[in-house]
């Protein structure tokens, strides 16, 4: 009986020695305790460091000063949201109860280059089909035209076929992505493998291995396959219409397209964001959304900053022209695709 | 010549009877089945530095199967269990703004040899090897809401049972732990998400278990009071799992109140008379 004891206690022992060997990392849920996890679980995670040339140790030091007990949840907030703006990354927010930190200078301190009202007025004349988060219609210079706000949500195989069925006839395509903040890789993923018949390297992904600032993977290949042979593939002319909104999936589905042959990139430079975002939080319960995992294009380099349009077809929104109903990057758009390709 | 004939007659007599006592010891043995049906609520606690580093907290419910047999070969000293768990946790953080759930099935064959040490005391020790597989999911999170938590391995388990009365109500005492010497689980690299792996980045995801990057223990402690043919069980289990591995800290620990019925059957053939044979219980 007092081996049987004996064994009992022993393994109970063993359960608090190594569970306790495996340990996590604990704050106190007071001001000083969710800065220091807030800025612990970024420094953990975090891919861009490098890139974005942030030394985090002294980004602490100077907002540590800000930061003291007696404070509260709104002055604690904007201290926090301060200094994740130092990444200048639009995929790291701060979200509380009261409000969701957002960096914006990536898109604000550019031009918009882009005018809804513009182009359904005067280019789609109101009268489009529309499915899913697609607008389409096709112009008078007979080119298809799709306007594609998101791709948050996913479209059916069906329905993209029908999209492209729709401008058989025609000679050429704007895809236009302007304003795209992104959404899922997998539905990005969908449209941009309708331009090409081929298996495309699609580019090469880098995670965390650790929690230091340089522990990351191997650069991983990754490849996006052709859809089978019942779906539509559209192999003519494509133009790419971005802006300096065209970010994250959007900016991803860029990097990808801009390599194949059939496709040019008009417009302006992509808000980038290529980095994948994860979820973290602190003890009071604040989110912590940031870029982990980073995506290179298909030669290796990195997006995080944006992709500029191909060679000759950068083009800006004349704001004079588009009073008069002209959408400048549309019509150069549409001029690529009747130049010799 | 006649005192010969005599004897042979006699013999000759006795010879049936001699071969059915014969067969009487020498048949196979009736090996009865202990089954415990088990339902368990009680305290959950969850904590994955993959999808957070803050502890949850909550409830733990779970369904419990225990078989439990002599072994064929040697049925007195050794026998098997066979258990099917189903668990679940449902949990919230300190601020209590998400909730992180889990899902997760293990199946575990066991082997053990007993020992009467007293009549009323039976220690039992052997091997056993358990598949487990099951899922947490954040609901707060956008790229990373879910961990998968899968593992096979080998094991070491144990029990002591204590059979005594109590107010005229014969009762087992039983206390059995399981815990992983080895084997092999799955865990993702430290910030590598399930879309690489769905991409095709399926390297380094399986991990030779050993204990200071995989432990479990399985407690299980309970009292089985036999009413007649049919056992009301009661009991706590305490399950602890942890394990660190690319960085990873993974931890559920459960203590919950357990309650069960329990009968030993035999299987027989329908308008088959019960044999006369030696019935040898494994509890």
């Amino acid at each position: 009986m007092k081996t049987n004891k004996s064994l009992v206690l022993g393994l109970w022992s063993l359960a608090l020695c190594l569970t306790g060997c495996h340990g996590i990392e604990e704050w106190d849920n007071n001001p000083e305790g969710n800065f220091q996890a807030l800025w612990t679980v970024v420094d953990e995670h975090y891919c861009f460091f490098k890139e974005k040339d942030v030394d985090w140790d002294e980004v602490r030091t100077r907002y540590a000063q800000r930061i003291s007990n007696d404070m509260n949840s709104t002055q604690l907030f904007d201290a926090c949201a301060d200094m994740l703006a130092e990444l200048k990354d639009g995929h790291v927010n701060l979200t509380s109860w009261f409000n969701t930190s957002y960096y914006t200078n990536w898109w604000s301190d550019y031009p918009q280059n882009f005018d809804e009202r513009l182009v359904e007025q005067y280019y789609l004349n109101f009268d489009y089909r529309s499915i899913g988060a697609s607008k389409y219609a096709i112009l008078n210079e007979n080119i298809g035209y799709i306007r594609y706000p998101s791709f948050d949500s996913s479209i059916g195989d069906g329905n993209i076929d029908g999209i492209l069925n729709y401008f058989s006839l025609c000679t050429g395509l704007i895809f236009d992505i302007r304003d795209n903040g992104g959404g899922a890789l997998t539905n990005s993923e969908k449209w941009a493998m309708r331009f090409t018949t081929d298996r495309v390297l699609a580019g090469y992904m880098i995670n965390k291995t650790g929690p230091g600032h340089d522990d990351l993977s191997e650069p991983f290949e990754y490849y996006f396959d052709p859809v089978t042979d019942e779906h539509l593939v559209w192999t003519k002319p494509v133009v790419v219409l971005t802006n300096r909104s065209t970010f994250s999936a959007a900016n991803n589905f860029v990097s990808v397209v801009q390599y194949f042959p059939n496709v040019k990139i008009a417009g302006a430079r992509t808000g980038g964001g290529s980095g994948i975002p994860i979820t973290m939080e602190i003890p009071c319960g604040w989110g912590v959304r940031m870029s982990s995992v980073s995506v290179l294009d298909a030669k290796g380099n990195t997006t995080e900053f944006g992709i500029d349009p191909s060679p000759g077809c950068e083009v800006d929104l004349d704001q004079e022209l588009a009073l008069q109903g002209i959408d400048t990057m549309i019509e150069r758009a549409i001029e690529i695709l009747n130049s010799d390709w | 010549m006649r005192i010969l004939l005599t004897i042979i007659a006699a013999l000759w007599a006795l010879m049936p009877m001699n071969a059915q006592q014969t067969d009487s010891l020498c048949a196979k043995p009736l090996r009865p089945v202990y089954s415990a049906y088990m339902a368990e609520v009680g305290s959950g606690h969850l904590a994955d530095t993959y999808l957070t580093p803050l502890h949850y907290n909550g409830i733990h419910v779970g369904l419990l199967y225990e078989r439990t047999q002599a072994m064929k070969f040697s049925p007195e000293k050794w026998i098997q269990q066979l258990v099917i768990g189903l668990d679940g946790d449902i949990t919230e953080n300190l601020a209590k703004n998400a909730n992180m759930y889990n899902a997760a099935l293990q199946v575990s064959w066991r082997m053990m040899r007993r020992w009467q040490i007293q009549p009323d005391l039976t220690l039992g020790f052997g091997g056993a090897g358990t598949i487990d597989g099951g899922c947490l999911y954040l609901d707060r999170n956008g790229n990373n809401p879910a961990q998968a938590q899968c593992s096979i391995t080998v094991d070491a388990a144990g029990y002591a049972a204590w059979k005594h009365q109590l107010w005229k109500i014969p009762f087992t005492l039983r206390y059995q732990a399981v815990l992983p010497l080895t084997g092999a689980f799955f865990a993702p690299n430290y910030g590598q998400l399930y879309y690489q792996i769905y991409l095709g980045d399926r390297d380094h995801l399986a991990h030779c278990a050993w204990w200071g990057n995989f432990f479990r223990l399985d407690n299980l402690l309970t009292a089985d009071l036999h009413f007649g043919a049919t056992t009301l069980r009661l009991g706590y289990r305490a399950e602890i799992f942890s394990s660190k591995v690319n960085n990873i800290v993974s931890r559920n620990i459960s203590h919950s109140f357990v309650l069960g019925i329990c009968t030993e059957w035999i299987s027989l053939r329908p308008g088959k008379k019960l044999p006369d044979a030696r019935i040898i219980s494994a509890y």
